[in-house]
């Protein structure tokens, strides 16, 4: 009865290892901090920031949408990855099987992105970068980036979009389709929500 | 005689130490003069005199877009580096409020403060003469970005004279993995012409690579552990076995050992 209380725990609330595991690296930061270790203050802390990370990253999660028009969430392929230091965490998604597919992948604190927002923001750098398959669109107030890819089959294109939302970047992709069609679905993304938490 | 030169010495260092009131005034000078010719010129032509432009210039605060030119100003005053124990409270009222954004801020600012501290107690441990150079505390850094070890940066330098050591140990890194890739492949490093100017040396057993340039000096790169680097930038140094001896005066275990690597 006791495993099968404990199991349910776990199963139900997915967090509470993970905020146990924040607590347990706070109290190790703070106790080597007070006996002048520093360099175990700063490992135990950077514990600490990858599992902040993780929880913002499955908190992100369940902001997106569960479906993108017809294509359902592929549960299993739900991710989200901490790595300290230049790229904070990593959030993926997908949606739909087979051969039409979209995809989400957003890098959280990540300095890299600074490239990208000189790209948005510099018209000197937009146009050398800029090789006829790209262009600059908006979406739900955001400058973005649209760039036309080779889909299936001939005729067919693939479209992905780069949004960067302060030091995070939003990838989102998808098979098969038409520019209006993905900033369509663009749209029913919740970034306003997503840039306050993972900013 | 010396009451002359006192008094030229004197206008020398009055005259060095206003340089901007001098330019200032050696412009009111060139406008007066400038205006005057104008005046004449214009004058014999019959037009009439150009007041506007003669009174936005004989401001030296103004330029010629009419936008006023900073004479200077108290400058930003140093900020305390993070306090630790604060910034770790701070994060676990974050963290249980769910307020994870600012959670995170707050262990980023906590990791600035430990890493600034760190970069103390390295600055403290290193010697205070090099090579009979002694040590510049005022040149003394220490920097931290908020994105965790991979930006930490300590800066001594020893100088006297034209002769100059600057010693700079990091965790960078990007770099580092540079660097890795010439130790780890020797015949990326030998040179074919008779003079080599780039080669592969060991400090205390550290493998390191030094390289000779006329115009930069010596740079002796030292790899300790997985990411960490020391470099000894060394101008006006005599020979190679001078920059060798300058930086195994160097405890770099002891570095080491308080960057936390193996």
């Amino acid at each position: 009865m006791k495993y099968a209380i404990i199991l349910i725990t776990l199963f139900t609330n997915p967090f509470a290892a993970t905020a146990q595991d924040f607590a347990k690296a706070m109290a190790t930061a703070k106790s080597a901090y007070s006996a002048g270790k520093l360099e175990d203050t700063h490992f135990a802390l950077e514990q600490a920031m990858q599992e902040v990370d993780l929880i913002i990253g499955k908190e992100v999660l369940k902001l997106l949408p569960q479906k993108m028009d017809s294509l359902a969430t592929d549960a299993k392929d739900d991710n989200v990855s901490s790595n300290i230091g230049f790229v904070g965490a990593t959030i993926h998604r997908s949606y739909g099987k087979g051969q039409r597919k979209a995809d989400i992948s957003i890098i959280s604190n990540s300095p890299l992105i600074a490239m990208m927002n000189s790209y948005l923001n510099s018209p000197l750098l937009g146009g050398m970068m800029n090789d006829g398959k790209t262009k600059k669109v908006k979406v739900q107030g955001y400058k973005a980036r649209l760039e036309k890819q080779d889909g299936s089959a001939e005729g067919k294109n693939n479209y992905e979009l780069q949004i960067p939302l302060g030091s995070a970047l939003i990838t989102f992709k998808v098979d098969d389709c038409t520019d209006t069609q993905i900033l369509g679905l663009a749209e029913t993304i919740p970034l306003q929500q997503i840039a306050k938490l993972i900013q | 005689m010396k009451r002359f030169l006192y008094i030229l010495g004197f206008a020398a260092a009055l005259t060095l130490t206003n340089t901007a009131y001098s330019q200032g005034f050696m412009k009111k000078i060139k406008d007066k003069v400038n205006k005057t010719i104008s005046g004449e010129a214009e004058k014999k032509a019959g037009l009439p005199a150009d007041t506007d432009n003669s009174n936005s210039n004989a401001n030296g605060s103004s330029n010629s877009s009419g936008k006023p030119t900073n004479k200077g100003g108290g400058g930003l005053s140093n900020t305390a580096p993070p306090d630790v124990k604060q910034q770790m409270t701070e994060a676990e009222t974050e963290h249980a409020a769910k307020n994870y954004s600012d959670a995170r801020y707050s262990l980023q600012q906590a990791l600035m403060g430990v890493e600034i501290q760190l970069g103390r107690q390295i600055l403290k441990s290193l010697p205070t003469t090099i090579v009979a150079l002694p040590v510049d505390t005022l040149q003394d850094r220490v920097m931290s970005t908020q994105w965790g070890w991979s930006n930490l940066s300590i800066q001594r330098v020893y100088k006297s004279g034209d002769k100059q050591l600057t010693t700079t140990i990091g965790n960078a890194g990007i770099y580092s993995g540079l660097a890795m890739m010439y130790f780890g492949n020797a015949s990326m490093m030998e040179a074919n012409g008779d003079k080599q100017n780039f080669k592969q040396v060991k400090v205390k057993g550290n493998k390191a690579i030094i390289q000779y340039e006329d115009s930069k000096g010596y740079t002796l790169i030292v790899s300790i552990g997985q990411a960490s680097m020391i470099v000894w930038e060394c101008i006006n140094f005599a020979n190679e076995q001078e920059v060798m001896s300058a930086a195994n005066s160097f405890d770099i275990d002891g570095i080491k050992k308080m960057l936390g690597e193996q």
